[in-house]
């Protein structure tokens, strides 16, 4: 009984204090534009498209793509298990739920990374976060994603482990016929960003 | 200014020496607790030993309070630490699949490898069986995936969904841990056996 009565009498006390005193809330909820402009230029609001084809056929449920572009283009191509919010109605009430959470990862995408990236910052001035821009939109996702050209036979294997993961991926979400494999680990160029705090969580494993 | 490795104040493979460090120390931990003996761990559930609970409970919550003062300090920042994502369905499944793997073999996969390590047979047998679940798991995957991914609420804190500041949710933990302290030595006087 002593062990017990000895950590009770230390840790009930530690507890009252961190009961009693008031959380640390000074994170800001809106930022001015000085802040906005130097998260902006962080660029850690861009996903790669590795990361996101990744996810794609890991199916993910933690991402969502958002297509920004109007309704018109999105009927005619969209990715996978993409929603539509057209960047002039990004506003509307009906979307603030989608762009306002966190347990999901929204990643906007637009044709190039434009109107994305636009729809990215407002998100951000409206103090969202877990918003984020695929890097280089379409453009770059068909080039680099459905039609992935064979690198040098001079460069080093990293870039040959992006092209079979690139190769593989494409089949898988162009409709070719081999199965895809998920990404190895050096070829999606870093984890994909965590939800709620925008800094990079590395995955870790525990337990008894 | 923490945590060290997501704001790469260290490099990955200090890092690993780092977990290598920690691994060495949680082993050592374990061995000298008696985790190594499947019958000190099957004791939790016939109530004659309740070391583990004891053990990994107050671990948590010096785990919990010291990262709370350091949060409350400035040391590190809380919301940069990794958390698991929230699967709920595969966390029920996969708990209902631990435990009932923990009371049949005796070992949990940390301590099959501290048995292991002093020789225990049993503890080598557990292993076997561990990797042949991660691999019949990852070769059925394509069964599995529905299931394992069901249910995925991102990253929860029970604190939040029950609106209660992390230090106050603390508190009541910490009392909930004492509590479950005395009820597991009241069981241990209960249902103690001579020698096991």
């Amino acid at each position: 009984m002593k062990p017990l009565k000895l950590l009770g009498m230390f840790i009930i006390p530690m507890g009252l204090i961190i009961a009693a005193v008031p959380q640390n809330k000074t994170n800001p909820y809106k930022l001015t534009a000085e802040e906005l402009l130097a998260e902006a230029n962080t660029r850690n609001q861009f996903v790669t498209a590795d990361v996101v084809a990744d996810m794609i056929i890991k199916k993910d449920p933690a991402l969502r793509l958002i297509d920004v572009r109007s309704q018109e283009e999105f009927e005619k191509f969209s990715l996978p298990g993409a929603i539509n919010i057209p960047a002039a109605n990004l506003l509307s009430a009906e979307y603030t739920d989608i762009l306002n959470q966190d347990i999901k990862m929204n990643v906007l995408y637009s044709n190039g990374t434009l109107a994305s990236n636009e729809a990215w910052m407002i998100t951000r001035q409206l103090g969202y976060e877990n918003n984020y821009v695929l890097e280089g939109g379409l453009n770059y996702w068909f080039d680099a994603i459905l039609n992935p050209q064979k690198p040098a036979s001079t460069n080093p294997d990293e870039e040959f482990a992006k092209y079979d993961f690139r190769k593989s991926a494409g089949q898988a979400l162009g409709g070719g016929g081999l199965a895809a494999q998920p990404a190895p680990d050096n070829a999606a160029p870093s984890a994909r960003p965590a939800v709620k705090p925008a800094a990079k969580k590395k995955k870790a494993a525990g337990g008894c | 200014m923490g945590p060290l490795a997501p704001n790469e104040l260290i490099s990955e493979n200090t890092n690993f020496l780092f977990a290598f460090l920690i691994g060495i120390a949680f082993g050592f931990v374990l061995e000298s607790s008696g985790f190594s003996s499947s019958r000190k761990l099957a004791g939790i559930f016939y109530g004659y030993d309740a070391v583990v609970l004891k053990v990994f409970f107050t671990g948590a919550i010096t785990c919990m309070l010291g990262l709370l003062f350091m949060g409350l300090f400035g040391w590190i920042d809380l919301d940069m630490i990794y958390i698991n994502p929230t699967y709920l369905t595969s966390a029920i499944v996969g708990g209902v699949v631990m435990g009932a793997g923990f009371i049949m073999g005796g070992f949990c996969p940390g301590t099959s490898f501290c048995g292991a390590a002093i020789g225990k047979i049993d503890a080598m047998v557990f292993i076997g069986g561990l990797f042949l679940g991660v691999y019949g798991f990852a070769f059925t995957y394509g069964w599995w995936e529905k299931l394992y991914l069901a249910k995925y609420l991102g990253e929860p804190k029970i604190s939040q969904s029950l609106g209660l500041s992390d230090g106050f949710f603390g508190l009541i933990l910490i009392l909930i841990a004492l509590a479950m302290f005395m009820v597991a030595e009241w069981a241990e006087k209960k249902f103690a056996r001579e020698a096991y």
